[in-house]
């Protein structure tokens, strides 16, 4: 382990500690912990390797002055450390980033205090402006304002893994923006259970007039897909090109072959997803098992390349008319 | 104190030394005064060094300069360098930033570095409302971005001279966006398709266009992210599929009714990049169809029969 990852943090939290306390004399030792996400006890270790801080020729009052007057904290002849060190431009990246990200939430208030806020950092730090765009699907704030009220809805819902329309009570819990997309979490009085649902895929929203108790969904915010017990696990053969499906997805087991090639294990809950990966990864990936998914992407090939032998009719493609009569709405 | 000082203990004092001190100091100078250093040249110089690499690696603007007759180098820290100057915030803008931290999530600890820095973490945690994760290459960027520097870099396996313009995020990724200096174009990178470290050229190299929206060339649609020759190419999609469809496309797609009159559209798109059109195509399975150009086309099918052999070879 590196010096800096032993030493670093601690050092920098006094840097940070120290000229808050200057600032703000006398402040009560509980408040100064929470804001700087450590215990009292803490604190009290950290103040007393304050008193060890001091400057040539080391005489007593050459050093950092602590003084805690019933829990009452105050440091006096820190003249050096009277600021903060500047921002990392690490830190002043994820600042900016995390405020114009929110900021670009449909529904901010664009001249609030983020605004403002942000306006002062850059103003203050010259750092330059950053464009964060979130998108805004159509039922988002539909979406929000029943997760803001715990109001029961009736969705329309395009499933992408399944492939179908269909029409769902769900409890929505929590909504958010992942991987470029507006998912919510919610509890699906179809499924009986919880669900994320992709908030571009959501066609209508229409209240029940009923509300919920919230709390009754275990989501982390940020779990865009998590694997089930009852997922069919998948094994697939990846060829060198394709192994960014490893890292992309949450493989439950990753083997790697002398050749570069990788085996995998995936929980998959709708076929329609896995089909489209196996098409879209061609030569480059085999399913191997269980023995029935083997033929999956063959399979899926010989439907979509029968509608396309269907229209190579005697008018060529462009002017065929479609057989509509198997193609209704699931 | 009857310890010997702890390491935290030494490279504080060490700052504050270098912090405090009107001129430039030796390094003998420094071990001298600063309590902790070893006795041994050897030892207390390897020491001073890794202090040195903490504290830069913190960000101290530690400089070094010739000092005497100049056969030896003195170090300091001005004072000015290293203040973080007052951002002038009022509670509820310090309130907000708080809640912006807490709220986004970019997978580093950074924000709260931030925080820290500025008076302190949020009361209590917020649900993250987004997840944008920061690749490592993009605070390298952002420095070079602020700094006006041109930055050299490996993307798709090419290097890459750039004037950082803007950075930019959209649909979930970051970009770095400017002038490609090889290419003489305006271009956007995915920062996480940047492969290993950025190389920052001098400060002041270059001057933005001060109208510039570096989301104006940010393509999130991939099938526009590439070189191959433009074609414009008609995909038949079934209605229910159709608004899913239309909806990844953006606004720039032209739509006319497939005449068969059950909801069904044929599109129009340009593309520069087929693998990536052949994967938003088969997204859509059996419900979408490419209707021409007749390569274009025959591609996909020649692509689903070597799939749909696969079958064949594995005895389905």
């Amino acid at each position: 382990m590196s010096p800096r990852a032993l030493a670093g943090p601690e050092i920098q939290r006094i840097l940070a500690l120290v000229p808050w306390i200057v600032a703000h004399p006398g402040s009560p030792k509980h408040e100064i912990a929470a804001r700087f996400g450590l215990t009292v006890e803490q604190l009290d270790e950290d103040l007393l390797l304050v008193l060890m801080i001091g400057v040539p020729p080391y005489s007593p009052g050459d050093y950092l002055d602590v003084d805690d007057d019933e829990g009452n904290v105050t440091i006096r002849l820190a003249e050096y450390f009277r600021r903060p060190l500047r921002l990392t431009p690490a830190e002043g990246l994820a600042l900016l980033a995390a405020g114009r990200a929110l900021l670009a939430v449909p529904g901010s208030d664009p001249d609030g205090p983020l605004a403002t806020a942000l306006a002062k950092l850059e103003d203050a730090l010259e750092l330059p402006g950053l464009v964060v765009d979130v998108g805004e699907p159509g039922q988002l704030a539909a979406i929000r304002d029943a997760v803001a009220g715990h109001r029961r809805v009736e969705i329309e819902y395009l499933s992408a893994g399944r492939d179908e329309l269909t029409t769902r009570r769900i409890d929505p819990e929590v909504v958010f923006f992942a991987t470029g997309e507006w998912y919510v979490g919610a509890y699906c009085h179809r499924a009986r259970d919880e669900r994320m649902f992709r908030v571009d895929r959501i066609r209508s929203v229409e209240p029940t007039g009923e509300t919920f108790e919230p709390g009754a969904t275990g989501f982390e915010t940020g779990d865009v897909y998590t694997p089930r017990a009852d997922d069919t696990r998948v094994t697939l053969e990846l060829a060198p090109a394709a192994a960014w499906v490893a890292e992309a997805y949450p493989t439950e087991a990753v083997t790697e072959r002398a050749d570069g090639s990788l085996e995998i294990v995936l929980a998959v809950s709708e076929r329609a997803w896995l089909e489209r990966l196996l098409l879209r990864l061609g030569p480059d990936a085999r399913a191997v098992a269980p023995e029935e998914i083997e033929p999956l992407a063959a399979h899926a090939a010989q439907r979509i390349l029968r509608r396309y032998r269907d229209s190579e009719g005697s008018d060529g493609p462009a002017a065929r008319r479609r057989d509509t009569r198997s193609r209704g709405r699931a | 104190m009857p310890d010997a000082p702890s390491r935290v203990e030494r490279v504080l004092n060490l700052l504050a030394l270098l912090l405090d001190t009107r001129r430039a100091l030796t390094r003998e100078e420094i071990v001298h005064d600063v309590a902790g250093y070893p006795s041994q040249i050897t030892a207390y110089r390897r020491a001073f060094e890794r202090d040195k690499e903490t504290l830069r690696g913190m960000g101290v603007p530690l400089t070094t300069e010739p000092i005497g007759d100049g056969s030896e180098l003195g170090y300091r820290v001005r004072p000015e360098d290293y203040y973080l100057p007052d951002l002038g915030l009022d509670a509820e803008e310090a309130a907000a930033l708080r809640v912006a931290v807490s709220a986004v999530s970019l997978g580093s600890h950074a924000g709260e570095g931030a925080l820290l820095k500025l008076g302190g973490l949020a009361d209590e945690a917020v649900a993250p409302i987004a997840s944008l994760p920061i690749a490592p290459a993009l605070a390298t960027l952002f420095e070079a971005f602020r700094a006006r520097a041109v930055v050299r870099f490996t993307h798709r396996d090419r290097v890459r001279t750039v004037e950082p313009w803007g950075l930019s995020s959209k649909r979930g990724h970051w970009y770095v966006v400017g002038f490609d200096r090889d290419r003489e174009a305006v271009r956007a990178f995915r920062a996480d398709r940047i492969e290993g470290d950025v190389e920052l050229g001098e400060p002041d190299a270059f001057e933005t266009p001060p109208d510039f929206r570096p989301d104006d060339h940010v393509e999130s649609r991939a099938w526009l992210l590439g070189d191959d020759p433009a074609v414009t190419v008609r995909v038949r999609v079934d209605a229910d599929h159709r608004d899913a469809m239309l909806e990844e496309l953006g606004t720039d797609a032209v739509v006319e009714d497939d005449g068969n009159h059950d909801g069904g559209a044929v599109i129009e798109m340009a593309i520069t990049n087929r693998a990536a059109f052949r994967t938003f195509v088969l997204g859509f399975l059996e419900h979408a169809e490419v209707l021409d150009p007749p390569e274009i086309r025959a591609d996909l099918i020649s692509w689903l029969e070597r799939a749909a052999a696969g079958a064949a070879a594995a005895g389905a």
